[in-house]
């Protein structure tokens, strides 16, 4: 619907002048701290980047070349491929059932839901210290209450998991307080017609909730799909250097930290990085497909 | 009236402030470290200064990793402290981009004489064309640290200046043996180069780095033997999958290993830790390679490494700058420096009083290993992309999981050969 050109008024202009005004500290931050950085990291994936940013050399597609070819990428890709497979659809299934369950009117659910939405409040690199010593071989309480002598992040079979429950665990809080608000918005007229009509509290949830919280369900799963498909805090901060389950685990953003900031080749690890992004932006293109299939909207 | 007054006593506290201040000069010159520890023997060195030359000093700590990322983002933005330490594993990029100031005028006009430092401290920080960059801070070495209470539990004979590194592995074996695997006789960690198995290939004939920094003899037979010892080792020492996690010091000072070997850098940590009294330092083993029963010259190395004091290429006190990082690398402040305990100096030879600085705890052994064969830390261009790849698989990873395994090794000598060959010729 094409809108008809009106000249404004002196009013009108003066309030547009205004908006500019109260929405330019915003764009300004926009631009300078997160487009220019994005198109720089484009710009600077083209080449070999010289010390302290000074004397870079266009090297054109040699970047992407050497990471489409280099066998680490592809299996970091694999291991952020499979964090994301543990984090995403455990984080949404049991954030759904808690959030469910506190949703209801029982008393102390305020007390709970402060409860699970507590690891969103602590910092990240806290969190991964402490279940750095909860894992830990020797003297962890892990393996101490259970009486195992597990290498929970240094077998490189298990250390993937290992860290995928740190990632379920802090995000469980998050994606419940979401479920809760779009729980909410439910009326509850249809429960109470589901429950004249005979239908079972497991039936109602199945019935009704899940199909009625699919956009709140698929806004999670979007939005988590891209946070763990971007992790990098668990793996930098719960596996040494010389852990031996390294490998199996690192993400491709942990591979972009070590080659741009460690090994100062911000040319090469802004491959990386766009590599990753070309990944997410293939995800998301076909979840915006399923979208209209899966997404009840009534 | 009463206005009047409160303005007047307002000025009269502000001229107050002014005279006050007027005889010390209105700026700080701006200091950055990594090392806590030190933190508080430098700043007593740094106001020592201050009283001859009226200019405050404030010396601020950053954590090793933060540093660097520091560093750089402030040379990129031209923000850099006004003066700070410089390492080995960076100082040639910083060199080569003249981000650090020419102290050069500086050496010529106060008449100070380079032959005072060790050699390769200064050649470190002296660029190509002959610039001076930094003045040798300090010197660190390594020595061998045992806890003596594992060793008379399990009735096992205490470490000796004159023990060769088969006799370490025979110590470690009795300890790890006779604990049935409760407590490891030794620990090394892959990261442990400089004050770990570098110190091997070199007592067994090889270089880590060539002297030129231009190669590497680690894949020679030298350098196989050197890290086959270091695999000897390993066999009785703990899993590197346990080190990967809890790390070598935290493993010793929760007296759950007999020995590692660790940095005079290293000792404050030791010296302050829980059970202090049973920790004591001997001197690094030596590789008995000719077999006569002693240690001659060249079978005994012990890694050195220096930092540089450095100021920024764009301070707005050079001349001040220049005279407090003189003032640091005196013979007389870095004799301090060594009383108090903070480091070793750079000057040679005045650091014997470093050995009393620690009341009750013995580190002659740091001492004495000046008079050994040194090499210093063994550096090229980028050290940190080699270094890095050394640690991982790939590198040594794979034959240190599996130390029973000796091809392995040989193998990873080969990869080792490799990778720093590729990572010279990348720079």
């Amino acid at each position: 619907m094409a809108k008809p050109r009106k000249k404004m008024t002196a009013a009108a202009k003066n309030e547009a002048k205004w908006a500019w005004a109260f929405i330019l500290p915003t764009i300004i931050g926009l631009l300078v701290l997160n487009y220019w950085p994005a198109i720089d990291t484009v710009i600077q994936s083209f080449y070999k980047t010289g010390d302290f940013g000074m004397g870079n050399k266009w090297v054109g597609l040699a970047n992407y070349e050497k990471v489409f070819g280099s066998a680490e990428i592809w299996q970091s890709l694999w291991n952020t491929v499979k964090y994301a497979l543990i984090e995403v659809p455990f984080g949404v299934c049991i954030a759904l059932v808690l959030a469910v369950f506190l949703n209801r009117k029982l008393k102390g659910t305020s007390f709970f839901r402060t409860i699970f939405f507590l690891p969103m409040v602590c910092a990240p690199a806290a969190v991964a210290m402490v279940w750095r010593w909860l894992y830990n071989q020797q003297f962890g309480l892990l393996n101490n209450i259970f009486h195992t002598n597990t290498a929970w992040i240094s077998d490189p079979n298990i250390a993937w998991i290992s860290i995928g429950v740190i990632g379920v665990w802090s995000v469980i809080g998050y994606n419940m307080v979401l479920f809760i608000s779009g729980l909410q918005e439910i009326p509850g007229d249809y429960y109470e017609a589901a429950a004249i009509d005979g239908a079972t509290g497991i039936k109602q949830f199945f019935k009704i909730t899940v199909p009625l919280l699919s956009p709140t369900t698929f806004f999670i799963v979007q939005t988590r799909l891209i946070g763990a498909l971007t992790v990098f805090d668990l793996m930098f901060m719960v596996m040494d250097k010389t852990n031996v389950a390294l490998k199996k685990t690192q993400s491709l953003v942990y591979l972009f930290y070590d080659y741009a900031f460690t090994k100062g080749n911000q040319g090469y690890g802004a491959a990386v990085v766009m590599f990753l992004v070309i990944f997410i932006m293939i995800i998301t293109f076909i979840l915006q497909k399923l979208e209209k299939k899966l997404v009840f909207y009534n | 009236m009463k206005r009047i007054l409160s303005v007047v006593l307002a000025l009269a506290m502000m001229m107050a402030l002014v005279v006050t201040t007027a005889n010390a000069a209105d700026f700080t010159i701006n200091v950055n470290i990594w090392d806590s520890n030190q933190q508080k023997g430098l700043q007593e060195i740094a106001d020592d200064w201050t009283a001859i030359s009226g200019v405050p000093v404030k010396i601020e700590v950053v954590d090793w990793n933060n540093y660097w990322t520091l560093l750089e983002a402030g040379a990129r933005g031209g923000e850099l402290p006004d003066v700070f330490w410089c390492h080995s594993n960076t100082v040639q990029m910083y060199m080569e981009n003249d981000l650090l100031l020419d102290l050069t005028p500086y050496v010529q006009k106060d008449g100070i004489d380079m032959s005072q430092y060790y050699e390769g401290i200064t050649e470190l920080y002296t660029r190509s064309d002959g610039k001076i960059f930094a003045l040798p801070k300090d010197h660190d070495t390594i020595a061998l640290l045992y806890n003596k209470a594992i060793f008379d539990k399990y009735e096992v004979a205490y470490p000796t200046d004159s023990w060769t590194w088969q006799d370490m592995y025979e110590a470690a074996k009795q300890i790890t043996e006779k604990s049935n695997g409760d407590v490891y006789g030794y620990a090394l960690n892959t990261s442990n180069n400089q004050d770990g198995w570098y110190n091997l290939v070199y007592d067994y004939g090889a270089q880590v780095i060539t002297e030129d920094h231009k190669g590497t003899t680690i894949g020679s037979d030298n350098g196989k033997a050197g890290m086959e010892m270091v695999r000897t080792l390993l066999t009785v020492g703990a899993p590197q999958t346990v080190v990967a996690e809890t790390g070598t010091d935290s493993l010793f000072q929760s007296n759950k290993v007999g020995m590692i070997t660790q940095g005079s850098w290293m000792i404050n940590s030791f010296y302050t830790a829980e059970s202090h009294a049973d920790y004591y330092w001997a001197s690094l083993p030596y590789a008995d390679v000719n077999g006569n029963g002693q240690c001659d010259d060249g079978e005994r190395w012990s890694c050195y490494n220096g930092l540089g004091w450095a100021a920024a290429y764009n301070t707005q006190h050079p001349d001040e700058c220049a005279s407090l990082i003189e003032y640091f690398c005196s013979e007389a402040a870095q004799k301090k420096q060594a009383e108090l305990g903070v480091t070793m100096a750079g000057i040679k030879g005045i650091s014997d009083e470093f050995a009393n600085a620690f009341p009750g705890m013995d580190v002659s052994a740091f001492t004495k290993a000046e008079s050994f064969n040194l090499y210093f830390r063994p550096y090229t261009r980028n050290t940190v992309v080699w270094e890095d790849a050394l640690q991982q698989q790939g590198g040594f990873l794979d034959a240190w999981q599996d130390p029973s395994n000796a091809e392995l090794m040989a193998t990873a000598c080969d990869n080792a050969q490799r990778i720093i060959e590729e990572a010279i010729a990348a720079e």
